[in-house]
């Protein structure tokens, strides 16, 4: 991008020494990464090393007996796009956030507050009571559907102003307030107990119905939202000092803004519609990472990803395991385990 | 030629021995058994020995046609197992105690899935049935839970259970059971009642009392015990009611569901009645006043093989109050 070049001098050219240390965060982060994702596909029912082997073995042609077809078909249809959903989801979640909490100027940002997730939810009530729930693109199909109309309704909202902070951050309350309404009407007037259950459950973000096809509108969609929140990175840098000073950096304010907001919309759209709204990964990863590695976006926005990525693969294993077999929605675990986390990354920096 | 005659004979012969031993009689032949569960076709090329069951009532089916043998887990109790099945249930393993999910589902490691709710089959639940038949699992949905309009809902249990008994060739078992069943129904059904008008209280949730509709079993059961059920013009299975229509559609009996074991507040039936006591339209109820109250184990109002029993208690009750019994 253009404005990339004009921001150079801002961001001091780093020294050598700094720049191998962001290679070796770099390295390291994605080789937590990948142990992760590994190590957590062990974690839960009937899935021990050597099964997991047999699996992969016997997809790679290697010389393995293969599985039985219902536990080759736990390892590989269920518990293999389960955590790489995960992952995807906890990504696309902590990007979101970081970009918001620029985009806004406010730390209590978070991918839900523009109004999307309350939209994903109508969709996917209404599916539910009108009786599609049984295949899975019924709720997943609402769901997106539900977001894509609450953010066409905030972009309706906003067309004809300067899309200040606190007008995004109001309008969007505006329209996450209306379709929560909506929903709570829609259940009361013609929900039963099932359908009430199942969507309480679904609003505080489960992976059990994790599956190939998900996994694979998530990474595609993640790729290409990666790819824009991080071109936009210098950007999102020039936003922290207000629009002003943005604009006279040379930055197109409002373009890029449209631009961001399109996509950190789209983003959370397809996770909620994938997996529910997961609550807290996309508000504290941010911020926990911005302690590490400082407010730099070109680096905040990759490793925010990854360690979404990881803190959501770990929080939805321990859901498998901690009350097994019974599972608790993620949305639970990932406050109860967020929370002292950042506690402790807040301590470690000498801030509380 | 009649050398390769001969010989064609030999070649019939050794493949009719071939066909006797076990493995020719597991082959999809005419052996297989083809039944409909709920808008899917399920073949079973042999009696299924792996059974898991996703929710109490099919659970205490099968052990009711003696099946504990041929069953690889259970799920979802909702009360206690009724203590005819106690001894059996106790030796199959509990997969979950409450709504299972698709892994420790398929671990589990089925050869056919029997569930009384089409709605336990979605992705975040047990899995769809799609995705069970393609890994070539069977899923039996009960026939109550897919009403055609024309059959009622205790001959769609009964449909169950031969049809449970084609499966798991048990059809003598099952065909006794199911007389057995009839013979109950048609002797509640005997006995000459006035058309009292009765309310069904299944349960009070957050105040709420939810009664008996139009679709369910206690509806039936009112038209077999000669009552007439108050909300029979609602249609569902268990709608949500307010105690001021309770009040006003005036029923003569009281029918109260007991589900002391769920234990949330408002689930023993003496919780209820005592609710029912305090409320100023609905205690001055005749019926109440009167105590025309009859009580009933709610899991048994749901449709399963103890539902009968609920019938039977139903006609008990309803003589005794006529001063019959």
């Amino acid at each position: 991008m253009a404005e990339a070049a004009l921001l150079e001098p801002v961001v001091a050219t780093p020294k050598p020494k700094q720049r191998s240390r962001s290679a070796l965060t770099v390295v390291l982060s994605l080789v937590v990464l990948v142990v992760s994702l590994v190590v957590s596909v062990r974690i839960g029912v009937g899935a021990g090393w050597e099964e997991i082997g047999r699996a992969a073995g016997a997809r790679l042609g290697l010389p393995v007996v293969p599985l039985p077809r219902l536990l080759d078909s736990l390892i590989w249809d269920l518990r293999l796009p389960r955590v790489l959903l995960a992952a995807l989801v906890g990504a696309a979640l902590a990007v979101c956030g970081a970009a918001l909490q620029s985009i806004t100027r406010n730390s209590l940002a978070d991918p839900y507050l523009l109004g999307v997730s309350s939209g994903a939810s109508t969709g996917a009530v209404v599916v539910v009571v009108l009786g599609f729930a049984g295949s899975q693109l019924g709720l997943t199909g609402g769901a997106l559907i539900g977001a894509l109309v609450a953010f066409g309704l905030l972009l309706v909202l906003l067309r004809r102003t300067g899309l200040d902070s606190s007008r995004i951050v109001l309008t969007g309350v505006v329209v996450g307030q209306l379709f929560a309404a909506l929903t709570s009407l829609v259940l009361l007037s013609s929900g039963d107990a099932d359908s009430i259950r199942a969507i309480t459950n679904w609003l505080l973000g489960s992976l059990a119905s994790a599956r190939w096809t998900s996994v694979a509108v998530c990474a595609v969609v993640l790729a290409a939202g990666l790819l824009v929140v991080w071109l936009c990175s210098a950007a999102l840098d020039g936003f922290a000092f207000g629009t002003d000073t943005a604009s006279s950096l040379g930055i197109d304010v409002r373009a890029t803004r449209i631009v961001l907001l399109v996509t950190t919309s789209v983003l959370t759209a397809v996770a909620v519609a994938a997996v529910g709204a997961v609550g807290f990964v996309g508000l504290i990863v941010p911020h926990g990472v911005r302690f590490l590695v400082g407010p730099l976006h070109r680096k905040l926005l990759p490793l925010s990803a990854v360690v979404g990525a990881v803190f959501l693969v770990w929080t939805d294993a321990l859901t498998r395991v901690v009350f097994a077999p019974l599972e608790v929605p993620v949305g639970v675990f990932t406050a109860l385990i967020g929370v002292p986390l950042f506690l402790l990354v807040l301590r470690r920096r000498g801030e509380l | 030629m009649s050398h390769p005659g001969r010989f064609g004979l030999a070649l019939v012969a050794v493949l009719a021995a071939g066909c006797a031993t076990p493995e020719g009689a597991q082959a999809p032949t005419a052996q297989s058994v083809v039944v409909d569960s709920c808008g899917k076709q399920l073949t079973f090329a042999g009696a299924p020995q792996r059974a898991v069951t996703l929710d109490q009532s099919s659970t205490e089916t099968l052990l009711a046609l003696g099946l504990q043998d041929r069953m690889a887990g259970t799920a979802n109790l909702k009360t206690k197992v009724s203590p005819k099945f106690a001894d059996a249930y106790a030796k199959i393993p509990v997969l979950s105690p409450k709504v299972i999910t698709s892994e420790p589902l398929r671990a589990a490691n089925p050869d056919v899935v029997v569930s009384s709710f089409q709605e336990q089959f979605t992705p975040d639940r047990a899995g769809t049935r799609d995705e069970l038949a393609a890994l070539g699992v069977p899923t039996f949905v009960s026939a109550v839970n897919c009403p055609d309009g024309t059959t009622a809902p205790f001959e769609r249990l009964f449909r169950d259970y031969e049809n449970f008994g084609r499966i798991f060739g048990a059809t003598e078992k099952a065909a006794q059971l199911a007389n057995d069943q009839r013979a109950a129904l048609a002797e509640v059904q005997a006995v000459k009642r006035e058309p009292v008008k009765v309310v069904w209280v299944y349960s009070v949730f957050k105040g709420v009392p939810y009664v008996a509709g139009k679709d369910g079993m206690a509806s039936q059961m009112s038209k077999i015990a000669g009552a007439v059920n108050v909300f029979d013009d609602v249609d569902q299975e268990w709608p949500e009611a307010s105690w001021e229509e309770i009040a006003r559609r005036d029923p003569d009996v009281i029918v109260v569901g007991d589900l002391s074991e769920r234990g949330n507040p408002g689930d023993k039936a003496s919780e209820k009645i005592a609710m029912m006591r305090e409320h100023p339209a609905v205690s001055q109820l005749k019926a109440l006043r009167d105590n025309k109250v009859i009580e009933i184990p709610g899991i048994e109002m749901d449709p399963s093989v103890r539902t009968v029993d609920a019938l039977k208690a139903f006609g008990a009750g309803l003589d005794k109050i006529a001063g019959r019994g």
